[in-house]
Parts: C-alpha cells; structure tokens; sequence
C-alpha cells in the first residue's frame, strides 16, 4: 500500500510472454513471441516449425502415387483439396484428360471438404471467443461429412481419395441418399449457427472493426482465399481462372468490406452456403460413366517443371513440380495458403488486446500441419 | 434491441438441449463401418503369387514379402509381414494387388501395447482367419 502511494516511481514496463507452443488457442503447434505493455500487444513474432516433418523432401524418395497420402497430412483438414491440387497438377504435367463423372466426383468431395475445414474454423473461432456451444454444434456437423467420406473412400481425415487420372472407388450405395440428407439438414444447421454466433453482440462486439486489413495491405502480404476476399478484393481461382469444371457452375463469390475479424468469419459461413449450391448442381448433373482415365501403371513426367494451383479451403493451395523425366519427382514445393497467411498475424496482431489477438489468429484459420509442411 | 441475438442464440442451445442424444456408446456398441474403411489389412494366402507389388507399391515400405522358388521355378509365398507402426492405410497395396490376394477389413482395434506387437505376420493370420470370415467370428468372440 505504502509503495502504491508512490507516484511518479512507477512507470509500465513492456514484457515478454510466450504463447504455446502447446497452447489449445493456437491451433497446433504454433509459437508466438508476444511482447505486451499490460494487455495490448505491442509487438509479436512468429515462431514455427515444430511440425516439420520434410514432406517436400520425402516427395523426392517417392514416386508421384505414392505421395498422395502424404498430400493430405499437410492440412490434415483439407486432405482432399491438397489431394486434388497435387493430382491435378501431376496431371497437368501428363497432358491427362480426366472422366466426367471423375471430375464431379472430385467437385463434390472437394467442396464438401471446404465446408468441413471452414466449420472448423468458425468453431475454433468460437472456442477462442469462449462459446463452447457453437464449437459442439460445428463438429457434429463435420462429423456428419468425413462419415460421407468414410463412406466414398474409407479414411476419415487422411483421405488420399484422389488418383492421377480420377479417383480410385466410384461413389458407393448407399451415398447419395446420405448426402441428400446432409445438403437438406445442413442449410437449417447453418441458419443455428448464425442465430447463436453471428447474431450474438458479444461476439459482434469483440470481432466487428477488430485487426482489419485492407484490401492492398492484404496483396502486399500475399494473402489468399477467404482471408483476401474479406478485404474486398474479389479473387477466386474459381471464378478468375476456373480449373476443373468450376465454370459449369453458377456460384457467388462472397466478398466483405473491412476486412476485419468479423469479415473474416463471415466470409466462411457465406461460402458454405455457395459450396452447398455447388454440391447440389453437381450431384443433379452427376454423368454416368468411367472413373479412372487411362493412366500407365509406371508414371513419368517428362523432365521440365509445371505449377499447378486450386481454391483451396484456406486459399490458393500450389503445387510446383520439377521433374528429371524419371519415376520420382526431382523436387516438389508447396505453396502453403496458411504458411502465407500467417505472416500478416504480427500486423494483426499488433495494436489490439490479447484476447483480441488470439481471436485475428483464430480468424486467419491457419493449420500448422501446412505451416511447417 | 440488444440482448436479443442472445436470446435468439439461447433458443437454440434449449432446442438442442431437448434434442434426441447423439453420444456413440462406442465400448460397449461397436459402430458399424461402412465397406470401403481401411481399418486394416488381411492376406488371402491361396491367392497371393508373392510377386512382392504390393510391396514396391507401398509409400513407406510397410510390407515384406518372403518366397522361395519350388522345383518348378515357381515362386512360393512363405512369410509376408506388415510393419502397421509406418502404415498410412492409404490403400495402395490393395489397388495395386494383380490377385486381389489382399483386402481391407473394418476391424479397427489393432492397439498394442509394445512396438513389436505392431507388428502384424499376415502369413500366419491367414491360417487362422481366412479373410471375410474372420472379421464376423472374430466379433462374434468377442461379444460372447
């Protein structure tokens, strides 16, 4: 008390608190260096790898098949996008046509992946603004779509559904009916979701005009996918260049306006309902016909380099691929969309209280497993 | 008016709350998994010509096939093991088997208690459970 009547001896110090590597808020094993002056924080650094496991470097040991199960243990909540874009762009380098009925497939797997990983961002983000409700309300959806994949490729999470040429199993009995539950079920789900989370003030409070970034501050660091279009920069491989059969397609590019936390989260829960258009066009257009392209069982690139890239869930997953004409690739890169987009969090993060913080994190949806590769 | 999106919010959490449960009792009511589940792996001995694809086909050398020649020159299955430790259960063997000599099965509890357990001698498995019966009576066993 005696010490407290002092004024003028004291003075606030800055301080360095370190948060995770095991920290449930920061979506892996992700460590950030904050440096605080009482709850604000003042500067922040990243710290990341703790998940490397080499997968480029393994690429190179392995012929271009068998990496496809190692594609989806990089963003091990989008396995079959970064299937997709792997395949796609090793077909790309093979000069392949795919099947029709391959190509909805991969549609209709694809986009339901999308919602999948985009719940689980809209609950971590829950979590991290403590609702509990909404975290358990997201994963029983989820849970609704990898028992679909469960069903059509017997993997939950680490799918390696998709092969060069198409995909291995076609669409089981029993799936369709399954689906047509989910697509009828689900948009009633979403419509909770908004009632409990995005109409709820304290969460509209604590995210609306939260760590914003505009639309240039947001190219400059190269963010892509949702993360961008939250800043009002309407881009969207598939709109601007449609691969696949994305063009067949009448969908809608959700984009926000501030491009604060808010945006971002709203941002997902538009985009579950486009993908649910996109689902519902593909299965009533669905062809008959074969799945797999004829693909040699031994597969060579000839030598020379391809990039091939997709929408993925957290942005524009790449792949770039060298090849020496053997069996094996002689180099693969990932462009990683969260990799990338976690560069802009200390310029987020910077300005704003912790627990804000800890939310723009959240609302960046970054998955370490694809930060460190 | 605010406090009303918490309202809203808090109907829903009381509709939710007279909803029907969905907990899986999973012990005591194994699920039923739908056919294509990879949950691991069984050798049909009469079928496999020990050609060792399945092998080569596999991203992380999980499988060892053994065989020798008889008089005819002909090679014979005598061991096949999978090291499940390094398994992705990715499939690849499967797809890849000219035979269909292997196939997935839905038992899904391989849990082990050393690291040498992980270990599965398929060769001798065949023996005692034959593929596409074994997974009935094995549950059968058990449920007893």
């Amino acid at each position: 008390m005696a010490i407290a009547k002092q004024e003028g001896n004291f003075r606030t110090q800055e301080f360095i608190l370190n948060m995770g590597p095991q920290h449930p808020s920061t979506h892996g094993v992700y460590r950030a260096i904050l440096t605080l002056d009482g709850e604000y924080v003042v500067d922040l650094e990243n710290v990341i790898g703790y998940l490397h496991r080499g997968i480029e470097k393994l690429a190179e040991s392995r012929t271009y098949t068998q990496f496809i199960p190692y594609t989806d243990r990089m963003d091990y909540l989008a396995g079959m996008l970064n299937n997709w874009g792997y395949v796609m762009t090793v077909e790309k380098a093979l000069g392949l046509e795919i099947p029709e009925r391959a190509e909805y497939i991969r549609i209709i797997v694809g986009e339901l992946q999308r919602i999948a990983s985009h719940l689980v961002m809209v609950a971590s983000m829950a979590l991290d603004m403590n609702g509990y409700t909404a975290w358990m309300y997201a994963f029983y959806d989820r849970e609704k779509i990898l028992d679909l994949f469960e069903m059509i490729c017997g993997s939950r999470l680490t799918t390696s559904f998709m092969r060069v040429g198409g995909v291995p199993n076609d669409i089981p009995e029993g799936f369709l009916p399954k689906l047509e539950e989910f697509l009828k079920e689900f948009p009633k789900r979403l419509d909770d979701f908004d009632n409990v989370i995005t109409g709820n003030e304290i969460f509209i409070k604590r995210t609306k005009g939260i760590a914003p970034i505009d639309g240039e501050t947001a190219l400059d660091y190269g963010l892509t996918g949702p993360n961008l279009r939250a800043s009002g920069v309407n881009f969207d491989l598939r709109k601007v260049r449609p691969y696949s059969i994305y063009d067949r397609f009448d969908f809608e590019v959700p984009v926000g306006t501030n491009g604060d936390n808010f945006d971002r989260y709203n941002m997902r829960m538009l985009e579950m309902r486009q993908s649910l258009r996109i689902i519902r066009q593909a299965v009533d257009n669905l062809p008959e016909g074969s799945i797999m392209a004829k693909v040699p069982k031994v597969l060579r690139i000839p030598a020379g380099e391809t990039y091939g890239h997709i929408e993925g869930a957290k942005g524009i997953l790449g792949f770039y691929l060298v090849s020496d004409g053997g069996t094996k690739p002689y180099r693969i890169h990932v462009h990683a969309p969260s990799f990338v987009n976690l560069g802009i969090y200390p310029y987020m993060a910077k300005g704003t209280m912790l627990q804000d913080a800890i939310a723009s994190l959240a609302s960046i949806d970054i998955v370490l497993g694809e930060v460190d590769r | 008016m605010f406090g009303e999106g918490l309202l809203k919010g808090l109907g829903v959490t009381i509709k939710h709350f007279f909803a029907p449960k969905i907990t899986e009792q999973y012990p005591e009511v194994k699920p039923k998994l739908p056919p294509l589940v990879k949950s691991r792996f069984r050798l049909n001995r009469e079928k496999c010509i020990a050609c060792g694809i399945c092998a080569n086909a596999c991203p992380n050398k999980v499988i060892t096939v053994n065989s020798e020649k008889d008089e005819n020159n002909k090679k014979r299955l005598t061991g096949y093991e999978m090291n499940l430790q390094y398994c992705l259960f990715c499939g690849l063997c499967v797809e890849s088997c000219p035979t269909k000599a292997i196939e997935i099965d839905q038992d899904f509890e391989l849990a082990a208690y050393t690291r040498e357990n992980t270990k599965m001698d398929m060769y001798k498995e065949a023996l005692t459970n034959p593929p596409g019966t074994a997974a009935k009576e094995d549950k059968g066993g058990k449920d007893a």
